[in-house]
């Protein structure tokens, strides 16, 4: 476990940015946060590198706790924040000249690489980049770091979709070379496609806990009934669930693979047969729609939610 | 833990205001002696101790009979708003960007995201604003022996004198950082911190005049850091000109490095909010 958080609060007079946070990153995952602006995600984050004193509870990055030995959990950290504010009287080189002599694990070289895949002229002037160029310009010193866990704050906001598909890129190229990753984003099938495991955040609780590869077998089988209503067998009772039933069509939903499902189905008289992967934003907009169906969605995400 | 690469970044970023107020210091003695000489000593008693009235001769600090003389005529250099002023800038301005100036351009963040800590980060910071302060008035003060040896007054005047109340303008400028810095290590906004410092010198400015102008309000003047700023009344290069230097100074730097180290320790301890 390379970082966990035992009811970590943080609360700024009435106001509870974080509340009994209780998050746990295995070494070598990619870890995504999820939730909408002032969520807590920030926060969180922000706490875990030392920038912040939690209210309650405690942080602990590679062992050391956030907040009195921040130090040592910034030697173990490379950090991406939300809006990256560089040195602006500089230049491009200049800025990742800086950082490569404040940190011996910052591969110079390594930071140039990075600069070119993202198609960054590193010549200008800060104050002469764009939002995103600098973002990339960050990027390109954070992700040279040689340290076991990377914390990214919405890495790809600012960015062109190429550099964003670069970026994710980067981002499973750091987990193949054994680090840890801890991004947080807004963009849905970012956190989708890249990470192992995403917690959504809502007024600064931990929601839900998701497990992208569990989330992967899941499915909807959406179909029209010819005849009678259908018995789910005891063999499958445990994957499979009515989530909506009338007179005429049926909704189900697969926790597991779909290969002795479809026999079963193949048996019932069904009609227009509709299969659809369970998408992250389908666990998200439970969570954060005001107008979702709690009945519904129940059935969804049983296993695995942890909602305070 | 400290950083050469924190302490060449700190003197970048001030090596454009140092060197502006350098050159100002560098030619400031020789304008202000050359255009002095330009007016008679006579005309000039006559203007000073006839021209403004006696109450207001108490302002000065000491009595204008010396001031109307070619020392103090020099030593009134060192109350001219170009110096107090740029040396006040120069604390203000370099103390402010300890923390709140850094957070509100939200480098620090980027900073501070490496293992650095704060401590260093704001110990650098203080180093170096303090030793830029020191070679200002090492310039200030060279180019005062320098217009004095070699411009109009040469041999009229000792320019070792000049030394004591060189290094009080040194003791101002510490004071001014201290203060700023501690100011800003609580704050989040540079132009508040810039804004409370800015309050703080005209109330000092004022609660001086106040105390030197009125003499049941005598006790108001030694609220005022200013009172511990007496370049005037330290010219001389007498042993008690020292013990005095020493005693102002004291004071000066002592209200600055214990700001430092009170903001040193908020700083240490507060919460960063995310770049503004």
């Amino acid at each position: 476990m390379i970082v966990e958080t035992q009811n970590l609060s943080k609360s700024y007079g009435p106001f509870c940015a974080l509340e009994d946070c209780n998050v746990a990153v295995d070494s070598g995952e990619i870890f995504g946060l999820l939730g909408p602006n002032g969520a807590g995600k920030t926060t969180l984050l922000r706490t875990l590198l030392g920038f912040i004193k939690p209210t309650s509870g405690r942080a602990s990055v590679a062992g050391f706790d956030c907040y009195s030995e921040s130090v040592r959990v910034r030697q173990s950290t490379s950090y991406l924040p939300g809006e990256a504010r560089l040195f602006r009287r500089m230049k491009g080189q200049q800025v990742l000249d800086f950082f490569a002599r404040l940190r011996a694990d910052c591969d110079r070289r390594k930071c140039s690489e990075i600069a070119e895949r993202l198609q960054l002229d590193c010549r200008r002037q800060v104050s002469r980049m764009s939002t995103g160029m600098r973002q990339k310009l960050a990027l390109s010193m954070v992700l040279a770091i040689d340290c076991p866990l990377v914390i990214l704050d919405e890495p790809t906001a600012n960015l062109d979709p190429s550099a964003r598909a670069e970026v994710l890129e980067l981002v499973l190229e750091a987990r193949s070379a054994g680090k840890t990753v801890i991004f947080s984003s807004h963009v849905l099938s970012e956190i989708e496609s890249t990470c192992d495991r995403v917690v959504i955040m809502r007024r600064g609780l931990i929601a839900h806990e998701q497990s992208i590869t569990t989330l992967r077998k899941r499915h909807r089988i959406y179909a029209h009934l010819n005849g009678p209503r259908c018995q789910i067998p005891e063999s499958l009772s445990d994957t499979i669930s009515v989530v909506k039933e009338s007179s005429s069509e049926i909704t189900l939903e697969s926790t597991d693979s779909l290969t002795r499902v479809l026999g079963w189905l193949s048996n019932l008289q069904l009609s227009e047969l509709k299969i659809e992967p369970v998408g992250l934003s389908a666990v998200y907009d439970h969570f954060h729609r005001e107008d979702n169906s709690q009945g519904t969605a129940t059935s969804l995400f049983h296993s695995e939610s942890s909602p305070k | 833990m400290w950083s050469t690469t924190i302490w060449r970044k700190t003197w970048g970023d001030q090596a454009l205001l140092g060197l502006s107020f350098a050159v100002l210091w560098a030619a400031f003695p020789w304008i202000y002696i050359g255009l002095s000489a330009q007016i008679e000593m006579n005309a000039f008693q006559d203007v000073l101790l006839r021209a403004i009235p006696e109450d207001w001769q108490k302002m000065s600090g000491v009595p204008f009979s010396e001031v109307a003389t070619h020392v103090g005529r020099v030593a009134l250099a060192f109350v001219d708003p170009v110096v107090v002023l740029t040396a006040t800038v120069w604390g203000v301005t370099r103390g402010s960007d300890a923390v709140s100036g850094q957070l509100e351009r939200g480098t620090l963040e980027m900073i501070l995201a490496q293992p650095i800590p704060r401590r260093t980060l704001y110990s650098t910071q203080a180093i170096a604003t303090i030793c830029g302060g020191f070679c200002l008035c090492v310039i200030l003060y060279a180019s005062i022996f320098t217009a004095i040896q070699f411009g109009p007054w040469a041999g009229k005047v000792n320019p070792l004198q000049f030394l004591p109340p060189a290094l009080n303008v040194f003791g101002l400028m510490v004071c001014m950082s201290g203060l700023a810095a501690g100011v800003s290590a609580c704050d989040s906004y540079r132009w508040r911190t810039i804004g409370i410092l800015c309050a703080f010198y005209i109330t000092s400015l004022l609660t001086k005049l106040v105390g030197r102008l009125s003499e049941t309000l005598n006790w108001a003047g030694y609220l005022s850091v200013f009172n511990a700023y007496e370049p005037q009344q330290l010219v001389g290069g007498e042993w008690s000109d020292w013990q005095l230097l020493l005693q102002y100074n004291g004071i000066l730097i002592g209200i600055g490095i214990t700001s430092y180290v009170i903001g040193g320790y908020i700083f240490s301890k507060r919460d960063l909010p995310a770049p503004l």
